[in-house]
């Protein structure tokens, strides 16, 4: 309790107004053939801000995400993660990719590894830790998203819930400056939502920088600190929780919103 | 029980029935015989018809195959005579011992191996009943099938019923009753090798005086063959119980770690310091390849504890790309074979130095792997280069079935690396690795093994530049691994199209480079995937050695077909020689694809 009272607090004394830019978009566009997935998308994102992009499927909220850490490469605009412009250097992307955690729908975890290697693998040969500090480093992670017994499990063995804490786990070692959530609990039972979902939470509470695609209405408006809508490649609308769901300005997200609450 | 006093005793017990029984399926009844034949083979009657042709067929085929074996015309002496010949080739009598310590250390690193590995499974008494009484059966139902005479038919009659009887012995025996596989397979050797002192299998020596002379008496065997293997049996039976022994002192991981490479490296050893014998010139050594080594190790190990640093960055590849140039440009200028190869070796070392680039123990371990690598290389060429004391006719100093082996230990260890390069160059994203791969693949893969073969044993040594010389054992050697190599390519390919691609993307989204990913992520689970096309593959070469025989060397095959039949006392014995031949294939073919599926099992194949 008193844990994350400190934590809350530490949400509570940033100051959102004067924080640093860490990712600015700038006429961000992509096409995968003729069709255009994303159409001129501009967005800063602050320091410790948590940002929920909403949208119907096919909207470009999973290419846009994807583009950050250049899984997807953009063709038009600039994309700048902490001060370092996404580009076709490929020194560049290796040094962007550790400072960015992603987090998938799918978990894809590795599966011939134990849960103890997915997460220490990375900082051991990317990170070059010891790997002795980063298998201790793993088991505290399991600790924290609340599974510290299933260290030398391997991933099949686990529930998805479990699977995709373990993702976030395996994220998490990097120590990234950035997360990154492309829809994680759209693969999970209903019953297992919520673990995730609790994961994330003190995540944000914990002052961490995070940008997630969900359909999850509530973890929007409990986390959110700006909500973002796409429709057709673009961003339609951009607001706080308490604008967005309560008074939009735009046509298609009040369709949007009535079609889904 | 008296639950007719009590019916809430029954309703109680009825409960207790149900509880216990809900969490297993519900069994079965054992068919009768009559309805399982009824089931099985008379169904219908088409498939009575099938049941009753397919049967008389086979008898037909078992009666007229052990009347070629059986037939007192068959020279099987050429066979048991010609043994040594057959799977050693020439190899001198008075330094036999030599092979017999070779194939005892690979029974030892056998022994230990299924002890740390833990193999063998528990199997059931009453199954082996059933399997005795089947065997038993069968040799009865042989039996009076084969033309015997009357006393050979009386003798395997009663074998036939011994067997029946141990059998029926065991077959109504409790589930409970098992013991492992091991146990079994060590009684049936032990049976074998003690039948090697007791019964009149005949006495076959080749005795190589002056003028060959072939001994054939009734008797035991030879001396010189159930000695060797009665301790080739104690061998691995105690190293066995060693290796339990001490499994439980030591670090597991470790000294599983330690075996696996013991099993690739003690074959170089056995066959080229044991085996071989070489003279070793102490002026050279100590003048020359000592010298080389040091340089090397010194050199080698200070560059790469520098280059491993986490730091180093784009300096690093472009010296590895020098060290890389250089050692190609030894080729344009004459200088010792091994300097070339260290150099090129250092390279790939440098190289791939970034991909495990760390902290002190990383970049200590690395270059560990380095000396290592160094210490069997450099030994391994020198022993090469260094003239045999083996004093034998022909070219090489060993050859029948030993020589096949050797071919194929060789391809294997040396194609399956080779493959995975080739796999991963033609999936690379880079246009001129695709191309060279894609287009070495189609081309091997187009042109028969037998053309390659010729075309190695016969062209390959005139384009040779001059100073090299390559045996015409190298040459089809190395034909033999650029044909495996290609399709084994083929089979890693197919399980590394296996890998999703969100396993590319976690694996670069956590910021791995290019070959981590691909070391780390890729290929383990691509060749957990591709191991049955591979074993597949194994098993298709090591029948392939067959070919050898084609282009006359003295292999196992070519032994059998041709050096046995020209022997005055054995002309005409071909077939017998050849079915001897194709029955060591049968068995060692079979056991590698049973070892094959164990091996499945325990990667967890299809489960994971």
């Amino acid at each position: 309790m008193s844990e994350n009272e400190t934590k809350s607090s530490i949400r509570e004394d940033r100051d959102l107004a004067n924080a640093q830019d860490i990712i600015v978009c700038e006429g961000v566009s992509k096409w995968f053939g003729d069709f255009q997935a994303l159409n001129n998308v501009t967005a800063t994102i602050k320091e410790q801000e948590v940002v929920v992009v909403l949208g119907p499927s096919g909207s470009g909220k999973s290419t846009w995400i994807r583009c950050i850490n250049r899984l997807e490469q953009h063709q038009e605009g600039r994309i700048m993660v902490d001060g370092v412009e996404l580009s076709n250097d490929l020194r560049n992307i290796e040094k962007v990719r550790s400072e960015v955690g992603m987090v998938f729908q799918m978990f894809n975890l590795f599966p011939h590894l134990t849960v103890r290697d997915n997460i220490s693998l990375a900082p051991i040969w990317v990170r070059k830790k010891p790997r002795a500090e980063a298998e201790e480093q793993a088991s505290s992670l399991l600790e924290r998203v609340g599974i510290p017994e299933q260290a030398d499990k391997f991933p099949g063995q686990l529930s998805g819930g479990q699977q995709q804490r373990v993702a976030i786990a395996r994220a998490l070692a990097m120590e990234p400056k950035i997360m990154l959530f492309d829809e994680p609990t759209s693969a999970l039972d209903p019953e297992m939502i919520k673990e995730v979902l609790d994961v994330m939470k003190e995540l944000a509470l914990s002052g961490m920088t995070m940008m997630v695609v969900t359909h999850e209405m509530g973890f929007a408006k409990e986390v959110a600190d700006k909500i973002m809508f796409m429709e057709g490649g673009q961003i339609v609308e951009t607001g706080t929780p308490e604008h967005f769901f309560t008074n939009p300005t735009e046509e298609r997200t009040k369709l949007f919103l009535s079609q889904i609450l | 029980m008296n639950f007719k006093n009590s019916t809430s005793q029954t309703q109680h017990e009825k409960e207790i029935d149900i509880s216990t029984n809900s969490g297993l399926p519900p069994k079965v009844a054992a068919l009768s015989p009559t309805e399982w034949l009824k089931a099985n083979l008379f169904s219908n009657a088409f498939n009575s018809v099938l049941t009753v042709v397919s049967t008389a067929a086979i008898l037909l085929i078992i009666r007229g195959l052990l009347s070629f074996i059986f037939n007192p015309l068959r020279q099987w002496s050429a066979t048991a005579t010609n043994m040594r010949l057959l799977m050693t080739q020439a190899y001198p009598e008075h330094q036999y011992a030599r092979i017999w310590v070779s194939l005892g250390f690979l029974l030892f690193l056998t022994g230990i191996s299924l002890a740390f590995w833990r193999a063998g499974r528990s199997v059931q008494l009453s199954q082996v009943g059933k399997r005795l009484l089947a065997i038993g059966a069968f040799i009865l139902l042989a039996t009076l099938l084969a033309p015997f005479s009357i006393r050979a038919t009386i003798i395997w009659l009663i074998v036939g019923a011994f067997i029946v009887g141990i059998g029926l012995l065991l077959n109504p025996l409790h589930e409970d009753k098992a013991i492992s596989s091991l146990t079994l397979l060590s009684g049936v050797f032990l049976l074998a090798i003690l039948s090697l002192w007791v019964v009149p299998y005949g006495h076959h020596s080749y005795l190589s005086t002056r003028t060959p002379k072939i001994l054939a008496e009734p008797g035991t065997v030879a001396m010189t063959t159930k000695l060797p293997w009665t301790i080739m049996f104690v061998v691995a039976v105690s190293s066995y119980f060693l290796g339990t022994f001490i499994r439980e002192k030591i670090d597991e991981t470790r000294s599983k770690a330690a075996l696996s490479v013991s099993w690739l490296i003690s074959p170089l050893f056995l066959l080229f310091l044991v085996l071989r014998d070489p003279d070793f010139d102490t002026g050279h050594l100590f003048s020359t390849d000592i010298p080389i080594f040091l340089f090397f190790s010194i050199v080698g190990s200070v560059l790469l504890l520098w280059l491993t640093k986490p730091d180093i960055g784009e300096k690093g590849r472009v010296i590895s790309a020098a060290i890389l140039f250089i050692g190609f440009a030894t080729f344009l200028f004459q200088m010792l074979m091994i300097v070339r190869i260290l150099t090129l070796v250092l390279a790939f070392f440098a190289l791939a130095a970034p991909t495990f680039s760390g902290q002190k123990p990383a970049r200590i371990r690395y270059t560990k792997v380095w000396i290592a690598s160094l210490v069997i290389l450099c030994w391994l060429i020198t022993a090469i280069n260094t003239p045999s004391t083996a004093k034998v006719p022909g070219d090489f100093f060993i050859g029948g079935f030993a020589i096949t082996l050797m071919i194929f230990f060789f391809t294997m260890v040396l194609a399956f690396p080779l493959g995975v390069l080739l796999a991963l160059a033609r999936t690379s994203k880079f246009p001129i690795f695709r191309m060279i791969s894609t287009t070495f693949i189609e081309f091997i893969r187009g042109v028969p093994l037998i053309t390659i073969l010729i075309f190695f044993s016969v062209m390959v040594p005139l384009f040779l530049p001059d100073g090299m010389d390559l045996t015409e054992i190298a040459a089809v050697t190395i034909a033999f691994i650029i044909f495996e190599a290609a399709y084994l390519a083929e089979n890693v390919r197919g399980g590394l199209q296996s890998v999703t691609r969100g396993q590319h993307e976690a694996a670069e989204a956590v910021g791995m480079t290019n070959s981590q990913k691909t070391f780390f992520i890729v290929l383990p689970q691509a060749l957990r995937v591709a191991i049955p096309p591979m074993v597949g593959q194994i098993i298709a070469t090591f029948k392939e050695t067959g070919l050898l025989a084609i282009i006359g060397i003295f292999d196992f095959l070519y032994i059998a077909r041709s050096v046995i039949p020209g022997q005055t006392q054995y002309m005409g014995s071909t077939r017998e020689n050849l079915l001897f031949v194709s029955l060591v294939y049968l068995v060692i073919c079979f056991s590698m694809s049973k070892a094959s599926q164990r091996v499945e099992k325990r990667v967890g194949l299809g489960e994971r």
